[in-house]
């Protein structure tokens, strides 16, 4: 029995210096040396995907380390520097620096969770003072139940931990996932007006659409410049953009939603015909409901606030 | 002997559901932390709301002076090039073209070149056929940092305000130059 207790003693010991040493290691690495690397590691190279300007050898990047070296020089601090670059690239040039202190919690958490568990091991396995013998079954209950009670705390602490770490994984994900965007030029252009349109930059995502559609034509594009156009209050752009998808594909529920909403102030006759033919095509479709709400009164409906037509993936966000 | 007598302190008894609520606490306090920042649209310069060009001044490759502010009055191509960059040499006989057909109508062509050695250059100018454009060099890239170059190839139209209203990310092509310059000029 009391070697049992020894050896998980031990073994917390190892596990609270191991995490101990990591911890050490992983916040030397950072500021202190070179101050130049320090700003630079804070600034993303707009050149290049997913790396510093620390890190990364572009031509960009080495000349963006210069100018931070020619500040430092000239005695400005990170933050000037840091708001200099911001001016000039926007705020995307910053590592969005989840700051430090959220670092430290990543490794305070797990050590917190560690001591708990800890404290309640050396409940459970602590050996009896052999002074409350006489007791010992009196003492054995209260003393039990607090050990139940400490470590179902601990398996709650431990699901607290887990559902933060995944939490913390899925924002920090987003970035990663947009950075991995394909090399094709148009599918970057599409993917960036998909970001400006995220945004709420309805114009620029509608020139950056205009610009793919010029390269490549394609009908998913059109649609997507289409609600874009729709969602900037330009009614005439989206009707004709849906107007050149609806030539060749008379039934496409999207082409036909763009423009029932387009024209539901100049037309509204004609715009309900629409709509309700997009009821018709696509019963499923999920903007069906609002729609058919929409078409059910349409005279009530305040046509400045047209419903919900973000795509999918963008209604996640 | 009573029980009470048997009992752990009371902050011994605590200690477990003390140690839950700082788990969630903290676990909380870090996902809300690793949010993602708001994207701001800064820096970005939207067509139509010129954003006033930084300066640009200085010899010039063939020893001449350049200076923008001296430019007002003209629409200026400033294009960020440089000789170990494949498509700058493929964009730069257009925009001498366009300079060269343009010039009468107030167009003018300046070539800032970066990171680049003067021997690279003005082999890329002979090649290109470019020998006289104006170029500026700018051997650390710093200056192109100032005008928030992402990359090159990359060109900017500053008009005659000395705004800057649009720029081109990546190679100019012949439509950019109709589409954006041609109805700034004059004539």
């Amino acid at each position: 029995m009391k070697w049992r207790g020894a050896l998980t003693a031990l073994a917390l010991t190892a596990l609270v210096v191991a995490a101990g040493a990591g911890l050490a290691r992983s916040a030397g690495d950072s500021p202190g040396q070179d101050p130049v690397r320090a700003v630079a590691a804070g600034l993303r190279c707009p050149a290049c995907q997913g790396e510093s300007v620390a890190d990364s050898r572009s031509p960009i990047a080495a000349a963006m380390r210069q100018v931070v070296a020619d500040q430092l020089a000239q005695g400005r601090d990170r933050d000037e520097i840091r708001r200099w670059f911001v001016q000039r690239y926007g705020a995307d040039v910053l590592t969005d620096a989840p700051a430090r202190r959220t670092e430290l919690l990543l490794w305070g958490v797990p050590l917190a969770a560690l001591l708990g568990g800890g404290y309640a091991a050396l409940r459970t396995l602590r050996p009896r003072a052999p002074r409350v013998a006489p007791v010992v079954t009196a003492a054995a209950a209260p003393n039990a139940r607090t050990a139940g009670r400490a470590w179902r705390a601990m398996s709650v602490g431990l699901f607290a931990l887990v559902a933060s770490v995944a939490v913390a994984t899925y924002h920090l994900d987003r970035p990663a996932r947009q950075a991995a965007a394909p090399a094709d030029p148009i599918a970057v252009a599409v993917q960036l007006a998909r970001d400006l349109e995220a945004q709420h930059r309805y114009d620029a995502a509608a020139r950056m659409y205009r610009e793919a559609l010029r390269e490549r034509p394609d009908d998913a594009v059109q649609l997507r410049l289409a609600f874009v156009l729709l969602q900037a209050g330009d009614t005439a752009g989206a009707t004709g953009a849906a107007r050149q998808v609806l030539a060749h594909a008379p039934d496409s529920p999207d082409g036909l939603l763009v423009l029932g909403l387009a024209e539901r102030t100049s037309r509204p006759a004609e715009a309900e015909r629409v709509l309700r033919r997009f009821l018709t095509v696509a019963p499923e479709h999920q903007a069906a409901a609002e729609i058919s709400r929409l078409v059910g009164g349409v005279n009530r409906v305040d046509a400045t606030a047209p419903p919900d037509t973000r795509s999918p993936a963008q209604r996640s966000r | 002997m009573t029980r009470r007598t048997l009992r752990r302190p009371d902050w011994l008894r605590a200690g477990p559901a003390v140690v839950l609520a700082l788990t969630v606490a903290v676990g909380t306090l870090v996902a809300l932390g690793l949010r993602p920042p708001a994207t701001s649209t800064a820096g970005d310069i939207a067509a139509g709301t010129p954003v006033p060009a930084p300066a640009l001044s200085g010899v010039t490759l063939d020893g001449g002076r350049f200076d923008l502010a001296a430019a007002r009055g003209h629409v200026v191509l400033v294009n960020v090039f440089a000789s170990w960059c494949g498509p700058c040499r493929d964009e730069l006989p257009l925009l001498v073209d366009a300079e060269r057909r343009w010039a009468p109508r107030g167009l003018r062509l300046v070539g800032l070149n970066i990171r680049d050695g003067t021997e690279a250059v003005r082999a890329l100018l002979d090649e290109t056929g470019a020998t006289a454009l104006t170029v500026l060099r700018d051997p650390d890239g710093t200056r192109a940092i100032g005008w928030g170059v992402r990359g090159v190839p990359e060109t900017f139209l500053v008009d005659r305000d000395g705004g800057i209203i649009d720029r081109q990310r990546g190679v100019v092509t012949r439509q950019w130059l109709e589409q954006r310059v041609a109805p700034l000029l004059a004539g």
